[in-house]
């Protein structure tokens, strides 16, 4: 048993990084310079990484140690957008950055890197602790994982874990394939898929709202909730990922994976503790309640969207057609919009409408929770401008909590109008909140997976998306189908009007 | 000619400041004020503190702790003096139409209208939020009178290194902890970046290991107010060695930079400050992190974060008191 630290304190502590390594593949990718290193650093930095503390990229391009360091102290300094670049810090921090040159295919690399790492632990007493961060092409993920079974770097003296970057398979039966791939070398409870939004504030911040408070659980379902919006709108195009994107599609890229993690965080049965396996058992079964549907039910309660060329601000904007590295003939969907159907006592009957899409006219993601009208309306005659009562949890840009209720307009005579009370996360607690990537790592560094998607999570998700995707993939749309700066098409809204709903305007 | 001041009065002046603020927010921004409060923290300073410091204290306090705040500066003078305003704090958060406003009351004591504090605290403080007590002053955390007002308080937070001998101001502040207060001590709260780099030390297993080799212990403080601080250092490491069944020899001195260091055998340990930078060296392998330069805005916010009884200081103090 290891001995225990009688030095800790709590209560006043921050949660702080054992000694280990983390060894990046694609160390020479976008992802590491913008977001990994950067957060790594801000780790070290706030103190929460030990002394001992390394990282080992890995890239095919040929490199020394230093030349990396060099790299990544540019990248520290561009891309981390709040936090000082401190040069005695980044010394301290940039002594335990390491590089290995080398391809994923080939077996020697997984060598050189073995006995990097067996160095690494003499020399920075790292225990043996390892976190392999794939932030390579998916086609790669199970090569690297079978590459570290085979030199024996899935096991070793401390711990050994993995993060794996979406897309977790681009179906069911793919992300099924990948996930027994990686099981070869890693178990599931050292597998750590990452899904970034459930690392920001606010979708933590649901937790706490719904599980730490007694006043709104009892409101949360179906005799009170009439239905739910979840909107992730982006206000730009593909920008330069047109390939990428046109393989993949709003309903793969954003709502098989985020925003149904995000339903499942709101629809969720409270768990029986904080505890990693006991909220993600809620969250998976959540995700499995979801109501499968037959084809026709995909085509009404569904709508696919591309969006056309327009003129948003004086601007030409493209259609998505006409991006670069996009086929002219392209019936990728941009936006999506699904109704869900949970099949739960709490939720039977209550519809969860899903959208993302990009180039809406702004960039938001919330979700809308509107609740019953009231029982009967004693206030007769013109009583003003009435609504529903919404909860509305603001993600992004501006993260919050708003509830909007009717209120007497002050004067004679009983007229109402909407309030809205909001709770500002940035405002109401002004200090800086971690970036999704500091929480995340800091998590799988400590071995917290609460906010890491678990293999049976990933396949509910796909088992409710792929029958859309295939009923989509069969049918011929009509794109482009709603023009650019606009909140989707026709279509998408006739689908909400067709149980008296209406989308929200964020 | 003895003043008084009616709550009622400040209630009044409150209730009128929120729709002055709501019709300039409205005509403004066309979006009203929000109204932020998570706690009433009760601020006692000297009169002669400096006014200007005490409000940016307070103004960088309320993004993250958002409070109704009450200053209450005493007057060093005879006769029962007791007067008060109402103003508020507000600030617009980046890139947001909308302002973000805090009540702000100031009362004006003299010392013998101390007692009578108490009564216009209690009905002008948030209702059902935890109401918190700074006390900037020694000379008023001396008087009596003071922990009978502090008395109602979920946690009084103080700086036992400008209260004198740091010995007595210990003992002092460790009778106040024993008759049940929560308290909250600046000396204390200077450590915490420390004692986490300590702490992060013996996470290693290696280093655990070799706790039993640790022998001696010498913390070293500047003489500027900071004894009371490395008593607690010294007492905190010599309390968690103890814990961990090892009997160490603790040296207290006075230097230029504070330090601390655990040694014994061939095993070392030293940390020390270096301007804003706190630089670990466990047996020869430096490692750097920041260690900002104590402000009362750095020290409240961690007090403010911690609102139930601290039991590690309340250990530490009782032990730092015998030293």
């Amino acid at each position: 048993m290891a001995p225990v630290n009688p030095f800790e304190d709590p209560l006043r502590f921050e949660r702080r990084v054992p000694e280990c390594a983390v060894v990046i593949f694609g160390a020479n990718g976008d992802l590491t310079k913008r977001k990994l290193i950067p957060a790594l650093y801000r780790l070290a930095y706030d103190r929460r990484l030990s002394a001992g503390f390394a990282v080992v990229g890995i890239s095919r391009t040929p490199m020394s140690d230093e030349q990396f360091r060099e790299k990544m102290q540019e990248a520290v300094q561009s891309f981390s957008e709040d936090t000082e670049f401190a040069p005695d810090v980044w010394e301290g921090f940039a002594r335990g950055l390491f590089y290995v040159a080398g391809d994923v295919n080939d077996s020697e690399l997984y060598q050189r890197l073995g006995r990097k790492l067996a160095e690494i632990e003499n020399s920075r007493s790292t225990g043996g602790n390892v976190l392999f961060y794939l932030s390579t092409q998916p086609s790669q993920y199970a090569t690297a994982a079978l590459g570290l079974g085979s030199a024996g770097l899935g096991r070793g003296n401390g711990w050994q874990r993995l993060i794996v970057e979406k897309p977790f398979g681009h179906d069911l039966a793919s992300a099924r394939a990948l996930s027994d791939q990686l099981h070869k070398v890693f178990d599931e409870s050292q597998v750590y898929r990452i899904d970034h939004y459930l690392g920001k504030e606010t979708v933590q911040n649901i937790l706490a709202f719904r599980f730490g408070n007694g006043i709104f659980e009892p409101l949360w379902n179906r005799r009170y909730i009439n239905h739910v919006q979840i909107t992730a709108a982006e206000s730009i195009g593909v920008e330069g990922r047109g390939a990428y994107y046109q393989e993949a599609g709003a309903l793969a890229d954003m709502i098989q994976n985020h925003l149904l993690q995000v339903m499942a965080t709101i629809a969720m049965e409270p768990s029986a503790s904080f505890r990693a396996n006991s909220v993600r058992d809620e969250r998976s079964k959540l995700l499995r309640s979801i109501k499968a549907m037959a084809a026709d039910e995909i085509r009404a309660s569904t709508t696919p969207g591309q969006y056309g060329p327009a003129r948003i601000g004086g601007a030409d904007v493209p259609g998505f057609r006409q991006e670069s590295g996009v086929d002219p003939q392209s019936q990728t969907n941009t936006y999506a919009a699904v109704t869900v159907f949970v099949e739960n006592w709490r939720w039977a009957g209550v519809p969860f409408y899903i959208r993302s899409g990009k180039r809406l006219p702004k960039r938001v993601t919330e979700i809308a929770i509107q609740f019953n009208a009231a029982p009967l309306a004693i206030f007769d005659g013109d009583t003003g401008d009435t609504g529903p009562n919404l909860l509305i949890v603001r993600i992004q840009p501006e993260e919050g909590i708003s509830l909007k209720f009717l209120s007497k307009r002050p004067g004679t005579g009983m007229k109402l109008r909407p309030v809205s009370m909001d709770f500002n996360y940035g405002s109401s607690f002004g200090e800086r909140s971690p970036s999704a990537y500091e929480t995340l790592l800091l998590d799988a560094l400590i071995g917290d997976a609460t906010l890491y998607t678990r293999q049976d999570m990933v396949e509910a998700s796909w088992a409710a998306v792929e029958p859309i995707q295939n009923v989509w993939r069969e049918t011929q749309s009509d794109f482009p189908n709603y023009a650019a700066g606009t909140w989707g098409p026709a279509a998408s809204d006739a689908m909400l009007a067709r149980r008296g709903h209406a989308w929200r305007k964020p | 000619m003895a003043t008084t001041l009616a709550p009622g009065t400040l209630l009044r002046e409150m209730a009128d400041l929120w729709v002055t603020l709501g019709k300039q927010g409205q005509a403004e921004s066309g979006m009203g004020v929000l109204r932020a409060c998570t706690m009433t923290l009760v601020v006692v300073a000297e009169e002669e503190d400096d006014g200007s410091a005490i409000g940016e204290t307070i103004a960088a306090l309320m993004p993250e702790h958002p409070a109704r705040t009450i200053l209450v500066r005493l007057r060093r003078r005879g006769g029962r003096e007791l007067t008060g305003r109402v103003f508020a704090q507000c600030w617009m958060p980046f890139g947001q139409r909308r302002q973000i406003c805090c009540e702000q009351i100031e009362i004006m004591a003299s010392d013998a209208s101390l007692d009578d504090v108490a009564s216009v605290v209690a009905p002008v403080a948030a209702p059902d939020l935890p109401l918190i007590v700074w006390c900037r002053s020694g000379r008023v955390a001396a008087q009596p009178e003071f922990w009978r007002f502090a008395a109602t308080a979920s946690k009084v937070v103080v700086d036992s290194g400008s209260w004198g001998d740091p010995k007595a101001a210990l003992q002092r502040l460790a009778e106040v902890a024993a008759r049940g207060f929560a308290i909250g001590d600046f000396s204390w709260t200077h450590l915490t970046r420390w004692r986490e780099m300590v702490s992060q030390v013996f996470e290693n297993g290696r280093n655990a290991a070799r706790l039993p080799e640790i022998s001696r212990v010498r913390v070293r403080y500047e003489e500027a107010g900071r004894a009371a601080t490395g008593r607690y250092l010294g007492a905190w490491v010599v309390d968690a060695l103890a814990s961990a069944g090892v009997r160490v020899e603790l040296l207290l001195e006075k230097g230029d930079a504070p330090s601390v260091e655990l040694g014994g055998g061939s095993f070392q340990v030293e940390l020390a400050r270096r301007g804003d930078r706190l630089v670990t060296t466990v047996d020869g392998l430096s490692h750097c992190t920041g260690l900002p330069l104590p402000t009362d805005y750095l020290l409240l916010r961690e007090e403010l974060g911690i609102l139930r009884r601290d039991a590690v200081l309340e250990r530490v103090l009782a032990l730092a008191a015998r030293l």
